[in-house]
């Protein structure tokens, strides 16, 4: 008897401190939550994202904040992992209960998110994951919105760069063998379909890879005459180096996977024969608010010396942007209440953005404030992305 | 000429393999135990070998020794904080030690030296040269011979040295060989740096060809093991030969039905092979007396 | 086991009030918890009771939440969708149990890594099936009634989390549990209470697999989606972390370390990223400091359960009614014309013998001869190569739990007990004989009470509730026995039973020996005692090199010259005693003053105190386990911690360890040699000098060898290929290499042939003679004293005598106690 008092009394006592533990709060700010790859191989996405929501916060919260309020940046460790990510959308929404909940690079996890936004009423904010479905998700009352590329309209940019630019007739594809390959495969084919192309076949890799010859190999004796690349950083790089070593100098279309770290450095002197999509690049002298943002960034981490440290500039102005535009529709909204601010994000009229001047960003037709027309071509410059 | 192109691949990954399972081999026989953290040495040697010739800036003749040494002070530690207050007294943990050393170890580098993979410049992968028709770095063809090389260097010390005799007769007999005045703890602490020395060789070759970062080491550290079991790990040719043949299956797998099965088909080979020759290739089955 | 149900019962209340007060997130932080201890509670099942590690249990977690969203996507209810899911992962289960089987510890760990990637890439690449990395999405929210999903989703996972708990106090102490137990414990044993391991691991496997995926199954309407990143390798690792954190074995354990994994992150949210930094420390805090887990560690203040004593009265009716076992048209147990080979080398051949039941059959032979190889022929541990074994039926190459189930049950010459089970549980497995019965039932007092009776039987009289793991040696031998006795065994086989027992239980071990054949069963006793040889056997068996050399009563064999010779050989050699009496240095090179050394229970050397003066030569005598080599292993640094004294030249050695006792000039020739078998027997010899500080001379090996001359021409061989004696002598030798200023030699004539046993210890006068510290172990004690100048008697590890070896030499009692034995048979 003494024994079960002992043991249950301890397990009674660990469950009740934890559960007083997870319902203390308060709350004096409007907190906007961020769910993004803070660890792991894409912690450099998380960190790009968090700059630019905190300079746009900072500016915001300058000039007198929200409906009489600051605002305030809670973060949330994803770990890539879709289960973790709904977790801690869970944590935000219900337990920090941010007006809006910002999301990262990964489409799973942001697709793991959208039905929980949706259901428990609150704007959820892609900034980077292009998964097409992720704005597109069949809800009646869809409360995702997004300032960043869609895989759809990228595969397009690419294969009419691939045509205009190189004059592609058989390009290929050599795609990383996770979710975001898989969904731009289904996307290159579409895109090529429409234009009445063939494909020189479709080749997969793993992040893993030491050498992709064989896929590459594969590829040129099918008769590729230029690549579609599809891959996060360092894998990409893998793709060049190998390029390299069998000699086979081909056009490289990329998405945007190889601006997400040192891509200059990990692929050597080939990394310029990249050409990647990007939504924003910051450049030296840049004027306006572009060299703005530049100069608070390098005012608030000391870290960033030069233009190759800030890179992944995407995630940067698609972010700060992706800031205002929630602000503006807070603003709106007039309150935080969920619904309120979804209606304020369609009633959003202008603003002058980081990217490119909005006009009606959102509709309930268009949850995407970025088109086709906003893709711009870039590559790689030693450590720098420079436009094309 | 993807043939080629996958032997080539395959005999340079099959020397890593080689030289992570050679560090399991002379681990587990002077201890009977299996590090686990062994793939997080690899890592350590790549990242150091980063800091101190890029971010240091040194030459390579002062970075290399110097990572060596430091990789040497990895695996004693291992040894003396991970491995050894758990198989003196009999118990088993080293195994969930090493693994959480290892996660440690991953996530301080992550946390340290960044989250973003770098590159190690190397001057042997600056151009191809021609073999049977496809480009090779000279990077490529060094890691196969350098594994050779130190297999037959430590061969032929366990063969012909005083300090090779004294390893083997802690291998063969660690009481007889205690009660001849070897200092075996500090053997076994040898063994350790010794193999961390090795996996950092391992990761230092192939950190120009792949890139620098935490979780470099992960993988390659349990298919050596696998590879480790596999050539029977009481046998230091056969985990070496185990090695070469596990590269060349996975370059074949992924120059034939793509990298998408390599992991497939390397993992049921490993479970397969398990159960049917629990002691490997080359490996002796040691009698069970009763 | 009330108390725990209670407890279980008080927390499921706790529980399931928890998910109608709970907001909504906390509510999913509390369903996760609840998972998490599902699936810790699974692996205890396999860490905790069976002994097996896997480190790919998330693959277990994912076969049942795809599994059950598949199905659920499909129309099926949710609740027996997640059934499916736990059955298909428990039948997974149970066939990675295969190589399970044959692999354990890191090698296991290797294959449920495998596993874990496998069906990490089979998820990503079955893409028609599971959707590929894109994972599945549309999973069905299930409606539990008026009651929220959230809630009701709750209440599932922590009435599946207390189900489990539940079900592994039932499964712990009840039959299936202690299957898994024995197996975890010894799994040599368990196969000779006829416990197949294969089933019994398959088994652990399956039911481990079964909670990980049921609690998968409920993974997916909880998050609504899946995808192979949702089980990220890493997860495995903190499934084990849950578990020993909390404490392996431990009921209670899984939760607690399912409350730390799943909700100290979210207590530390803000420091997310250095979650894992954070585990893999604790993890190994953990093992540093509290290698029982949280709960495990706090067990010892419970306090202990009152002892369980067995009667003092035996119902021998009873008795006789369980062992009983109606023989039909067999006499006995039939072996005909075995043998078995290892390595080339014949181990055992033609050997052909029957032990009738209720008789004791004998088999003796000096060491070496096969006795032990034969015993574990007719056991199953080794199959022959040919011949037969019947016993109703054929036995030979039978795997032994089959043998074991035939009725043939055994003991062994080390002890095999299951030491983490109690004395009486020991008892209730050995009853079951690897019978699973249903897993919920408790054995019927009857089994309890034959199990008690049992252990009256062979004069165990310690608390049964205790773990076997603390009985002292003699304890171990008894309980041994009864347990091989609850099997209802035919044939019982005893290896050395009378191994380092004093006289008067060997005398009751012989009268319990005659009672047990008196119950109808064949005993078949190896032993080297001949007086309780010749005193209880039937008849006996005598074995040489493998051959038998005669089969017949005990007067019989007794008479015959070629067993006197084989068996005595080595009385007709006549050891050389030194011509004039020491007279030297009373400086002692060695002093040991109260010298105690215990193994956690009992002490197996007491309070020994002895000294050695230069040039002497001292023997240590006394029976089998009396403690002899342990006393000489502990000086020389192989036994570690011991308390007491011992001062080699003036220094204290005893915190020492065996290399640096060794370098200050205390050299062993241990039991069995020790040799480095693949080592030349030059550099064996050789690696003697490794500890001298002084350098050797160009001569010495010459010098040395010279005393061995039939090494000359073996100093290229690999030591190993020697045959016994010629490494005995290789051992010397290298002990002599190391100029030790004293000599330990350990049992060197143990499996010796006569005339080798001659010429060693010619080896050893002449180095007396020479002028070399000696302190002898041996087995042939009248050799021993005759080479001696004086001796220590040693009797359940205390020194009972000490004399001069010529006094010792005349003394009849002593004789009669510790040396008899051989005398007795001619």
């Amino acid at each position: 008897m003494k024994n079960w008092l002992k043991r249950s009394g301890v397990a009674a006592a660990t469950a009740i401190g934890l559960c007083a533990a997870l319902t203390a709060q308060a709350a004096e700010t409007i907190k906007i939550g961020l769910v993004a790859a803070l660890s792991g191989q894409s912690a450099k996405s998380g960190e790009a994202i968090t700059r630019g929501l905190s300079i746009a916060i900072d500016e915001i919260n300058a000039s007198g904040g929200l409906l009489g309020k600051k605002l305030e940046l809670v973060r949330r460790d994803d770990e890539s992992n879709p289960a973790k990510g709904v977790l801690a959308a869970r944590e935000l929404i219900q337990k920090e209960k941010v007006a809006v909940l910002f999301g990262g690079l990964d489409t799973p996890v942001s697709m793991a998110i959208v039905p929980f936004a949706n259901q428990l009423k609150t704007p959820f904010v892609g900034v980077w994951a292009a998964g097409t479905p992720i704005t597109r998700n069949g809800a009646k009352e869809n409360y995702v919105f997004r300032v960043s590329a869609v895989d759809e309209l990228v595969d397009q940019a690419l294969v009419n760069y691939a045509v205009s630019k190189y004059g592609a007739k058989k390009p290929g594809m050599i795609l990383i063998n996770n979710s975001w390959g898989e969904s731009n495969e289904d996307g290159l084919k579409k895109a090529l379909a429409a234009k009445g192309m063939a494909s020189a076949g479709v080749e997969k890799f793993e992040s893993g890879d030491v050498d992709v010859t064989p896929q590459l190999t594969r590829l040129k004796a099918a008769g590729a005459d230029a690549l579609f690349l599809v891959a996060n950083v360092a894998p990409s790089a893998q793709v060049v180096k190998s390029l390299d070593r069998m000699g086979w100098d081909v056009p490289v279309v990329s998405h945007w996977g190889p601006a997400g770290g040192r891509f200059g450095e990990l692929a050597g002197a080939s990394a310029a024969k990249v050409h990647f999509v990007q939504t924003f690049v910051f450049q030296e002298g840049q004027g306006g608010k572009a060299g703005e943002v530049l100069a608070k960034l390098k005012a608030k981490y000391p870290e960033i010396k030069s233009l190759a440290d800030v890179t992944p500039a995407t995630g940067i102005a698609n972010a700060y942007d992706a800031m205002h535009l929630a602000a503006l529709a807070i603003k709106n909204a007039g309150s935080t209440d969920g619904a309120k601010i979804r209606q304020g994000f369609y009633a959003i009229d202008g603003y002058d953005g980081l990217i490119k001047r909005y006009q009606k960003p959102f509709s309930p037709d268009n949850h995407d404030a970025l088109g086709a027309d906003d893709y711009i071509f870039t590559h790689f410059v030693g450590d720098e992305i420079k436009p094309l | 000429m993807i043939l080629t192109a996958a032997l080539v691949t395959g005999l340079g990954l099959g020397s890593m393999y080689g030289l992570l399972a050679l560090g399991f081999h002379i681990t587990n026989a002077v201890s009977k135990t299996v590090n686990f953290a062994q793939g997080s040495a690899m890592m350590v040697g790549a990242v150091l070998g980063y800091t101190f010739l890029v971010t240091a800036n040194l030459p390579w003749v002062l970075a290399l020794p110097l990572t060596l040494a430091l990789c040497a002070l990895y695996g004693l530690t291992i040894e003396r904080f991970l491995v050894r207050p758990f198989a003196e007294r009999g118990s088993d943990s080293w195994l969930m030690a090493t693994v959480a050393g290892g996660l440690l170890v991953d996530n301080i580098v992550l946390f340290t030296f960044g989250k973003e993979p770098r590159q190690l410049p190397s001057a042997l992968t600056e151009r191809t040269v021609d073999v049977m028709g496809s480009g090779v770095y000279p990077l490529q063809l060094l890691i196969p011979l350098t594994a050779f090389a130190l297999v037959a260097l430590l061969l032929a010390v366990r063969r012909y040295t005083r300090l090779g005799k004294v390893m083997e007769a802690t291998v063969q007999n660690r009481e007889a060989a205690s009660l001849m005045g070897i200092p075996v703890r500090r053997v076994v602490a040898a063994a350790f740096a010794l193999s961390s020395v090795l996996a950092a060789i391992a990761g230092l070759l192939i950190a120009p060809l792949y890139s620098v970062h935490a979780d470099l080491g992960t993988v390659f550290g349990i298919k050596a093991f696998a590879v480790a079991i596999l050539g029977g790990i009481n046998s230091a040719l056969g985990v070496v030969v185990a090695g070469l043949l596990f590269g060349l299956l996975e370059a074949t797998v992924t120059a034939t039905l793509g990298s998408a099965f390599t992991q497939l088909v390397s993992f049921s080979v490993v479970i397969v092979a398990l159960a049917l020759m629990p002691y490997g290739l080359f490996g002796k089955r040691e009698v069970v007396k009763v | 086991m009330r108390a725990q149900t209670l407890g279980i019962a008080l927390l499921l209340l706790i529980g399931s009030g928890l998910a109608f007060v709970l907001e909504s997130y906390s509510l999913l932080v509390l369903s996760l918890a609840a998972l998490t201890a599902t699936v810790g509670v699974g692996l205890n099942i396999l860490l905790g009771l069976s002994g097996q590690i896997s480190l790919g249990h998330i693959g277990f977690y994912a076969i049942g939440a795809y599994t059950s969203a598949l199905l659920a996507m499909r129309g099926m209810p949710l609740g027996l969708a997640a059934a499916l899911g736990g059955l298909l992962s428990a039948f997974i289960g149970g066939l990675l149990a295969l190589p399970a089987l044959r692999v354990r510890g890191s090698y296991l760990a290797m294959v449920t890594i495998s596993f874990a990637f496998i069906v990490h890439h089979g998820l990503i690449e079955w893409r028609d099936l599971t959707g590929g990395a894109n994972g599945l999405m549309g999973i069905p929210t299930p409606s539990f009634g008026p009651l929220d999903p959230g809630i009701g989703l709750a209440l599932c996972a922590v009435w599946l989390a207390g189900a489990s708990l539940w079900g592994f106090t039932v499964l712990r102490r009840g039959r299936w549990g202690r299957l898994l137990r024995a197996v975890k414990d010894s799994e040599i044993a368990a196969q000779s209470v006829g416990i197949a391991p294969v089933y019994s691991k398959a088994l652990a496997f399956g039911l481990s697999a079964l909670l990980a995926g049921l609690a998968g199954g409920l993974v997916p309407p909880l998050i609504v989606f899946v995808s192979p990143e949702t089980f990220p390798f890493n997860q495995s690792i903190l499934f084990l972390l849950a578990v020993i954190v909390g404490g392996i074995g431990t009921v209670f354990g899984p939760l607690l370390g399912a409350a730390v994994v799943v909700l100290l992150p979210e207590l530390l949210s803000g420091a997310a990223e250095y979650r894992l930094l954070f585990f893999a420390a604790l993890l190994l805090a953990v093992l540093w400091a509290a290698p029982k887990g949280i709960i495990g560690s706090l067990a010892r203040f419970w306090g202990k359960p009152e002892p369980l004593l067995p009667p003092r009265h035996v119902d021998r009716r009873r008795l006789a009614r369980y062992l009983d076992r109606s023989h039909g048209a067999e006499k006995g147990l039939v072996v005909k014309d075995i043998g078995i080979r290892f390595g080339g080398v014949t181990a055992a051949e033609g050997v052909s013998f029957e032990a009738p039941f209720g008789q004791v059959t004998s088999i003796i032979g000096p060491n070496g001869a096969g006795k032990s190889t034969v015993l574990n022929m007719v056991g199953g541990f080794y199959a022959p190569d040919r011949g037969s074994i019947r016993l109703d039926g054929e036995l030979a190459g039978l795997a032994a739990w089959k043998v074991a189930r035939a009725g043939i049950a055994r003991t062994y010459q080390t002890t095999q007990l299951f030491g983490e089970m109690t004395v009486l549980e020991n008892l209730l497995v050995a009853q079951q004989r690897g019978r699973f019965g249903s897993w919920w039932r408790d054995d019927g007092a009857e089994a309890r009470e034959i199990a008690l009776d049992l252990l009256s039987l062979v004069g165990y009289r310690g608390p049964v509730n205790i773990p076997a793991a603390d009985l002292p040696h003699v304890d171990r031998r008894l309980v041994e026995i009864a347990r091989a006795l609850a099997t209802r065994p035919r044939v019982l086989l005893l290896d050395e039973p009378a191994a380092g027992l004093m006289r008067a239980d060997k005398e009751q071990l012989g009268e319990l020996l005659r009672t047990i054949a008196g119950y109808g069963i064949a005993v078949i006793l190896v032993e080297h005692d001949m007086s309780l040889v010749m005193s209880v056997s039937d008849r006996v068996l005598v074995l040489d090199t493998g051959k038998p050399l005669a089969f017949g009563t005990p007067d019989e064999v007794r008479r015959l010259p070629e067993v006197i010779g084989a068996y005595l050989g080595a009385t007709d050699y006549q050891a050389r005693p030194r011509a004039e009496p020491w007279r030297g240095s009373r400086d002692a090179t060695l002093f040991v003053k109260d010298l105690t050394l215990d193994y956690g229970a009992a002490p197996v050397v007491e309070d020994v105190g002895l000294h050695v003066n230069p040039g002497e030569l001292i023997a240590i005598l006394g029976a089998n386990g009396a403690g002899k080599s342990t006393l000489l292993r502990a000086l020389a640094g192989l036994h570690r911690p011991v308390r007491g004294s011992v001062v080699l030249n003036n220094e204290s050695i005893e915190t020492l360890d065996a290399g640096a006792i060794a370098r200050r000039g205390l050299v062993l020739v241990p039991e069995g040699r020790q040799l480095f078998p693949r080592l030349s027997v030059r550099d064996n010899i050789l690696l003697g000098t490794y500890g001298r500080r002084d350098p050797v001379g160009k001569g010495e090996l010459d010098a040395v060898l010279e005393r061995f001359p039939r090494l000359k021409d073996r100093l290229y061989s690999p030591a190993g290929l020697l045959s016994g004696g010629e490494q005995q002598m290789v051992a010397v030798a290298r002990g002599l290499m190391a100029k030790p200023s004293i000599l330990l030699l350990d049992e060197p004539s143990l499996g010796l042939a006569p005339a080798m046993i001659a010429e060693l210890y010619d080896v050893i006068a002449q180095l007396r003679d020479d002028g070399v510290t000696i302190l002898l172990v041996d087995q042939m004690a009248n050799l021993a004293l005759t080479v001696a100048d004086r001796a220590y008697v040693l009797e359940q590890g205390r020194v009972v005598r000490a004399d001069t070896a010529a006094a010792l030499r005349n003394d009849p009692a002593l004789e009669a106690a510790y040396l008899g034995s051989q005398e007795k048979v001619a």
